[in-house]
């Protein structure tokens, strides 16, 4: 593991009884960096950040923050979460209600016996953060679930922790808030240089605001990446699905090499980039929606796949067409920019690059 | 940890224990551990067949009529658009506070043969014969159901709070007439609740025991509960009839409760969720006098004629309609709070109340953090230990303690000491289930949230988790404080000259004085947990404030 990894956890698991909630994983976080783990409800993702707050008990394994070990199966040792100096905004924001904004924010620095000069200075500047410095005085459970939220932020942030979690806290927001607080937050993030742990069920939530995404599935992870890079080369099918729009396109690999060629079950042929090789025994090629070009004249490119088919349904959304198309190897889901209106019914052809073709197995 | 929950396990099975084996004992009573055993007391119980008749009877009558009134009651007030709306709900409450007690001697007073204060009026407008006589089976059900019955309403109306409107507003959506609607979805779906309510119901009427003591022993109507009262109270006594019938009691009710339990459990519908809604109320037009006047009527025989009756009785030197010929004295308040008789029973009570409450709030609080809050292993097991006392008739459960006690060398007996312990574990299961929801409220992520911030235990507690519990908390004190007030069933066994409770004495002058006394006495009790009443009334009325 490297010098400079804030977080490390190594071989961690967590069991309830016979159930295993968290089995063997491991990863480490850079300093200032902001890791997302994303996956769907129950793949232990929140059970995973909560044992590195030490509110969950782990069965094994090893949990280090800046060096230090807080929990250690191995050498019994588990340092109680009031001892860990992280700090973390819950899904439910947790906002104390018997108290006032200011003193919701106070609470960390009270706790660590500041002077009081030191407090209202650091109780203002964290609510200047997220724009708050009006509320103070407000009794805390006066607040919208916006506010609340930036409150959870300000108290999280108040006594300058060295690690911050984040338990999907934007799950209980509208989505043109959730959109909003995301790009505040990662702002703040980066501004404070906080290592950040963050936990989501939303992939394009994890995408958007984190430096590394842990994929974790069932209590394991699948692959730990850039967004970019889990984006497009997604490692397992799993990941393919979860993450982004797909195709999942079924048939056999019939050729290997640096570009193999596959065939689809309609019995279409499809130039597929491999720059590590392929095994030859995969049947399935994941494709982004995103990366398939539409044109309603059909004519050939160079190295792209080159298909036709005929539009099935299109589909309107605003900031992009999703389209349906019917081609020989079944449907195809289609992303394009609103300012490509084809009808529906209409011949097209249908061109992608081997390099956004990702073989898979399974 | 263990060291609460062990002693708190045995205070609740240790007596139960004694119960089991003095039904056993065939030889000298109330020795420990029995020298000859065998089921000889159990099968004399076959020349109480009268006996176990009135019980189902009575116990039969008062579940319908307290179902009629609950079913009816529930569904008005939360379903009807009836002038006045849901301030009647809490109203609804009070019979129950007011103890059966207080009832039973209420509609005494009201109904009884010959001096009832109605029968009396009856007898001036319309001719010599009685209208009522509450000294009968039917008037210990009536007044059994008025008194005891109020869970069938607090359990019916939380059925019916439960359900989502949006499950009836799609059925009328999709065609359903208002009748189809209610047949077909509405009741099927509060069938279980109602179902469960019944079922409880009925084994709460199996172990009362004060309405059918104060209206059933003059007559020589006994049930279940009765007799095991005076066969204590026979030269000598007979422990094995009491503590046969006080265990086949026991286990009548445990298999009925467990039958209402597995109603709810089976029948209750995913949809049926804990949140409460506030349903849409059906506009029931010029009907909604009716209903509100039957809620009225209700009120008028469950709060206001009884209480109305010992009022007027209570400063009279004898009782009477007939206002011109009434001498009204206060000698009767005299008398009652000086202290010979009721004064140092009532002094007893608030001393019992007034700590077993304190006590019971703080060990409780413990043991209800443990059972719903920590990740001990065997925690359902110790609930369900804990609860155990729900199912024991509280006059069997006072006999075992009795037993228990007399048999340990620490001389307890005869004390409050002896008293206060007895009133901790039967309220264990009350004090439990009040301080889990309350505790169930508050979100565990508030407590997370200041252990992440780096608070330790202590300072957890006292500035998160108590500040967030305490009007919870003092609505447990207070139901505490009013249960031990009212207590009877268990003190009447527990107490001695030297360590007087009021409901038990009471129920003495009741037996041994005038009704005018004893009138003064209920009035003197019933004022005194009202005034908790308000109280507690006030406290959860903040606490919701502080939820929304």
């Amino acid at each position: 593991m490297s010098d400079t990894a804030c977080i490390e956890v190594a071989g961690l698991c967590v069991a309830y009884g016979d159930t295993v909630a968290v089995d063997r994983i491991a990863f480490s976080i850079q300093q200032g960096e902001l890791a997302t783990l994303l996956g769907p409800s129950g793949c232990g993702k929140t059970t995973t950040l909560r044992a590195i707050a030490g509110l969950e008990d782990p069965t094994t394994g090893l949990i280090r923050l800046n060096g230090d070990s807080v929990y250690d199966s191995a050498l019994r040792v588990n340092v109680p979460a009031e001892k860990r100096g992280l700090s973390m905004v819950f899904q439910s924001y947790a906002i104390w209600p018997h108290m006032t904004v200011a003193e919701n924010v106070a609470y960390g620095l009270k706790v660590r016996r500041r002077p009081r000069a030191e407090i209202d200075k650091e109780v203002r500047r964290a609510l200047d953060l997220v724009q708050m410095s009006g509320f103070a005085d407000r009794p805390a459970s006066k607040l919208s679930g916006g506010q609340q939220q930036r409150v959870a932020v300000a108290r999280a942030v108040a006594f300058s922790p060295s690690v911050l979690l984040f338990d999907e806290p934007l799950s209980n927001l509208d989505a043109k808030l959730r959109a909003e607080m995301r790009v505040e937050l990662r702002e703040l993030q980066q501004r404070l240089g906080i290592t950040s742990v963050y936990v989501t069920h939303d992939q394009e939530e994890a995408l958007a605001i984190s430096d590394h995404v842990i994929v974790m599935n069932k209590g394991r992870i699948e692959q730990i990446d850039a967004p970019e890079a889990l984006y497009n080369r997604p490692a397992s099918l799993f990941v393919a699905d979860f993450v982004g729009a797909a195709n999942l396109i079924e048939g056999k690999v019939r050729q290997t090499g640096l570009v193999s060629v596959f065939e689809t079950q309609g019995g279409q042929f499809l130039r597929v980039a491999t720059p590590q090789g392929a095994s030859g025994s995969e049947t399935k090629v994941a494709l982004r929606s995103a990366y398939i070009v539409l044109q309603a004249d059909p004519s050939g490119a160079e190295n792209a796949n080159f298909a036709t088919g005929t539009i099935h349904r299109r589909m309107f959304h605003g900031d992009f067409i999703q389209y349906v198309v019917d081609w020989p190897a079944g449907q195809l889901m289609v992303r394009r920019p609103p300012t490509e209106m084809i009808a529906e019914g209409a011949l097209v052809s249908i061109m992608f690059s081997p390099e956004h073709c990702v073989l898979l197995s399974g | 940890m263990w060291l609460v929950l062990l002693p708190c396990a045995a205070l609740v099975l240790y007596p139960v224990l004694f119960i089991v084996s003095e039904s056993l004992n065939v030889g000298e009573p109330g020795v420990f551990p029995p020298e000859a055993i065998s089921l000889a007391n159990f099968a004399g119980l076959k020349d109480d067949a009268t006996i176990i008749g009135h019980t189902l009877f009575v116990a039969i009558a008062a579940t319908a009529m307290a179902v009629i009134f609950g079913f009816a009651l529930a569904w008005i007030l939360t379903r009807t658009n009836i002038p006045g709306g849901n301030r009647f709900e809490r109203l609804m409450e009070l019979p129950y506070y007011m103890t059966p007690l207080v009832g039973a001697m209420a509609w005494g007073v009201l109904a009884g043969p010959k001096t009832g204060l109605l029968n009396q009026i009856w007898h001036l407008l319309v001719g010599p014969e009685d209208l009522f006589n509450i000294y009968s089976a039917w008037g210990i059900a009536w007044v059994m159901a008025l008194f005891e019955g109020t869970v069938a309403f607090v359990m019916i109306s939380a059925a019916m709070k439960s359900m989502d409107p949006s499950l009836e507003e799609s059925a009328r959506v999709l065609g359903g007439g208002k009748l189809r609607t209610a047949l077909g979805i509405t009741l099927p779906l509060v069938a279980p609740g109602v179902l469960s309510a019944i079922v409880f119901v009925f084994a709460e009427m199996l172990g009362a025991f004060a309405a059918a003591f104060v209206l059933g022993i003059p007559g020589r109507y006994y049930v279940v509960t009765t007799a095991i009262w005076e066969s204590t109270q026979e030269f000598p006594p007979n422990y094995g009839r009491a503590a046969a019938l006080g265990l086949s009691l026991f286990i009548a009710m445990t298999v009925t409760l467990s039958i209402a339990r597995l109603i709810m459990r089976k029948g209750s519908y995913a949809t049926i969720t804990g949140k409460a809604f506030r349903p849409r109320p059906i506009n029931v037009g010029a009907m909604r006098w009716l209903y509100l006047a039957f809620v009225l009527f209700y009120l008028l025989v469950a709060v206001i004629l009884p209480i109305g009756a010992l009022l007027m009785t209570s400063f009279q030197k004898f009782a009477t309609v007939v206002l011109p010929d009434s001498i009204f004295t206060l000698e009767n308040y005299r008398v009652a709070l000086s202290t010979g008789t009721l004064g140092s029973a009532f002094v007893n009570s608030l001393i019992l109340g007034i700590s077993v409450a304190t006590i019971g709030v703080l060990v409780m609080g413990v043991l209800t953090w443990i059972v719903y809050r920590s990740r001990l292993p065997g925690r359902t097991a110790i609930e369900y230990v804990l609860m155990f006392p729900q199912a024991v008739p509280r006059l069997v459960f006072g006999l075992g303690l009795l037993w228990a006690w007399i048999n340990i060398p620490i001389p307890i007996y005869g004390t409050l000491w002896l008293l206060g312990i007895a009133y901790f574990t039967v309220f264990l299961p009350l004090g439990l289930r009040t301080l889990a929801g309350v505790v169930l409220q508050v979100d565990r992520s508030l407590e997370e949230c200041a252990c992440v911030c780096g608070a330790g235990w202590l300072h957890r507690m006292r500035t998160v988790s108590l500040p967030l519990l305490r009007p919870g908390i003092a609505a447990a004190w207070l139901l505490i404080f009013i249960a031990s007030i009212r207590e009877l069933g268990a003190s009447l066994f527990l107490m001695s000259p030297q360590s007087k409770v009021v409901s038990p004495a009471i129920i003495n002058a009741w037996l041994s004085s005038s009704s005018e006394l004893s009138a003064a006495m209920a009035m003197i009790l019933t004022a005194t947990i009202f005034v908790a009443v308000i109280v507690l009334f006030g406290v959860a009325r903040t606490f919701t404030r502080a939820e929304a």
